[in-house]
């Protein structure tokens, strides 16, 4: 090493029970960045072959293995996928329930997201635990949010963690009304502190960094979209999600195990703010009454602004999720069996960290051939790259590398990539010349 | 009321702990509650709550036979080189955050069960020795 290139390693170790590994690296040549590559290795690509020759229903208790915060949004793309492939349009029941399901997805991981990744950023803490001595309530919070969230889950899935609960035609069962009676009490008493939420996470402190990008969501006519839908973009593109292979490409990095998604050969956002920039039009009046006076533009082009995104769509989901089990009778079944076709299989919806699309080549006794599966994180590859390169320029590149590395981490914080995306899961290799 | 956490995952040697929670129910024991969790993350301390006193069960790499079953003290826990769960939040520090939080359970206890090296495989667990120690936290008295 010399005076004028020097290396940073912040390095954690890969152990057990990590779900994967993020590393940076850049090069900055005469103070502007030469080389930018965000090492992603992402679990998600095995489970394409390791679900080949599997019926349908085992796959759709494969793909939710892919993930631990988001196994609902695997479950759910799955299974919207054979249905659609089957003919079967789900009964308002089934349609409900599952969308109150996902809400508890968007609860638990936006929860855990904002209060012990996320907001020890905003406040200057390495950390939730260290956050907490502080904040103790907003920590507080955060995880009782997050319990709520995983207890809905697990009211329909069985468990909150890789849930069982759902199979083409339906749920395997369906919850007592007693059951629902007690999570909708706890829901109902959770709201006040959801439409706190957004004012705590508008009232942090944001960088002032608005980028251009292009946001790409699902869109639904009648909804907030959530498990239905079409693609649509900030560009004017709206399209089913049957034809998604025909405007996203996906491109091997040598850097990356994750594959890079463009649209119109240019890096795109999926997840909550691209979510809210266009759909927020949608949102029920009380949530959307709180985002109004919260005092954070939306749409927004500033990234940082994805915490209070996370936190209205966390709002959203309690408000949902209380409409909907308001209304909950028992099915005279949880599910319609129903016969398998042979065909390609496309299902689409809004994981939290952004639009999940599956495709599955299906057998005429429903056994899967091939699979691809494009989750968010690889989707958002690209524009995080291009978010920390334009970030760290304007935040500038004369600040020591700790501040550098920081920075860095936040920005790619803001984007919940489903990473092994650990409070300092960044190894970060900083080579001046 | 005693609550026993087996904190662990399908993979290889961890899920060391949800072994040793099969082996526990099988010994009828009252008052006492036993969980398994697949990488509860900042979860566990959910688990601490309207409870008086709590096991942790979990796999840990340390010098020691593999097998062997150690009972870890909370500072000796936030030492470790201690395997971290989904986003970083692991037993170390979930226990951390609940004790910044005041809300660790009246007693508290961590057992560790040494893997090998090789974290894929499945050590023969020192079974007699767990329950023999969750025992003694049961009744102090025996």
């Amino acid at each position: 090493m010399n005076d004028t290139t020097r290396d940073i390693h912040i390095h954690v170790p890969v152990l057990t029970r990590v779900e994967g590994e993020g590393a940076l690296k850049i090069d900055v040549v005469d103070g502007a960045i030469q080389n930018l590559a965000l090492h992603i290795y992402e679990p998600p690509r095995l489970f394409e072959k390791f679900v080949e020759d599997y019926e349908c229903n085992q796959v759709i208790d494969m793909v939710a293995r892919i993930c631990g915060i988001c196994p609902v949004a695997y479950q759910m793309s799955a299974v919207q996928a054979f249905e659609s492939l089957f003919g079967f349009q789900p009964p308002d029941w089934v349609r409900d329930m599952r969308r109150a399901m996902y809400c508890g997805e968007w609860l638990q991981s936006h929860a855990l997201h904002i209060h012990l990744l996320s907001a020890p950023d905003f406040l200057g803490f390495d950390s939730a635990i260290a956050m907490a001595a502080d904040y103790p309530d907003a920590v507080r919070r955060g995880l009782e949010l997050q319990s709520l969230g995983n207890d809905l889950i697990a009211l329909f899935g069985g468990r909150s963690v890789h849930p069982v609960g759902v199979r083409v035609g339906g749920f395997y069962r369906a919850p007592r009304q007693d059951e629902v009676a007690a999570l909708l009490q706890r829901l109902e008493a959770a709201l006040p502190a959801a439409e706190a939420l957004v004012g705590w996470t508008a009232g942090l402190e944001f960088p002032d960094d608005e980028q251009a990008f292009t946001s790409v969501a699902m869109s639904h006519p009648d909804e907030y979209a959530i498990n239905q839908g079409n693609l649509i973009s900030g560009q004017g593109l709206e399209t089913e999600i049957t034809f998604y292979e025909s405007y996203f490409e996906e491109h091997q990095s040598p850097h990356s195990t994750a594959l890079h998604s463009t649209l119109d050969e240019r890096p795109y956002l999926v997840g909550p703010l691209a979510r809210l920039n266009l759909n927020f039009h949608q949102l029920p009046k009380p949530v959307r009454k709180i985002m109004d006076g919260c005092g954070i533009p939306f749409p927004s082009h500033n990234m940082f602004h994805s915490i209070v995104a996370r936190a209205i769509e966390l709002h959203l989901a309690v408000y949902e999720a209380i409409r909907l089990l308001q209304n909950y009778h028992l099915p005279d079944e949880p599910y319609i069996p129903l016969k398998p076709r042979e065909g390609n299989a496309f299902g689409c919806t809004e994981a939290p960290r952004g639009i999940l699309w599956h495709r599955y080549d299906v057998d005429d006794r429903g056994m899967v051939r091939h699979a691809r599966i494009v989750p968010p994180t690889s989707q958002n590859q690209w524009r995080i790259e291009e978010d920390i390169r334009l970030s760290l320029e304007r935040f500038g590149l004369d600040n020591p590398d700790d501040a550098l590395r920081m920075r860095a981490e936040q920005v790619i914080r803001n984007y919940d990539p489903c990473i092994s995306c650990a409070t300092h899961f960044l190894r970060l290799d900083v080579h001046r010349r | 009321m005693t609550r026993v956490l087996g904190v662990g995952s399908p993979f290889g040697a961890d899920r060391l702990a949800w072994l040793a929670i099969d082996h526990l129910a099988g010994l009828g024991w009252k008052d006492c509650e036993l969980v398994k969790l697949d990488r509860p993350g900042s979860r566990l301390v959910s688990y601490f709550h309207d409870v008086e006193q709590v096991v942790i069960i979990d796999a840990v790499r340390l010098s020691d036979q593999p097998g062997s079953v150690v009972a870890i003290d909370l500072e000796r826990l936030q030492r470790l080189d201690y395997p971290t769960s989904s986003h970083g939040f692991g037993v170390a520090e979930a226990v951390a955050l609940a004790r910044q939080l005041g809300e660790l359970p009246p007693r508290l206890h961590v057992l560790g069960i040494q893997t090998g090296e090789d974290v894929k495989q499945l050590p023969a667990v020192e079974l007699q020795v767990l329950a023999n120690l969750v025992s003694g936290y049961l009744d102090p008295a025996s």
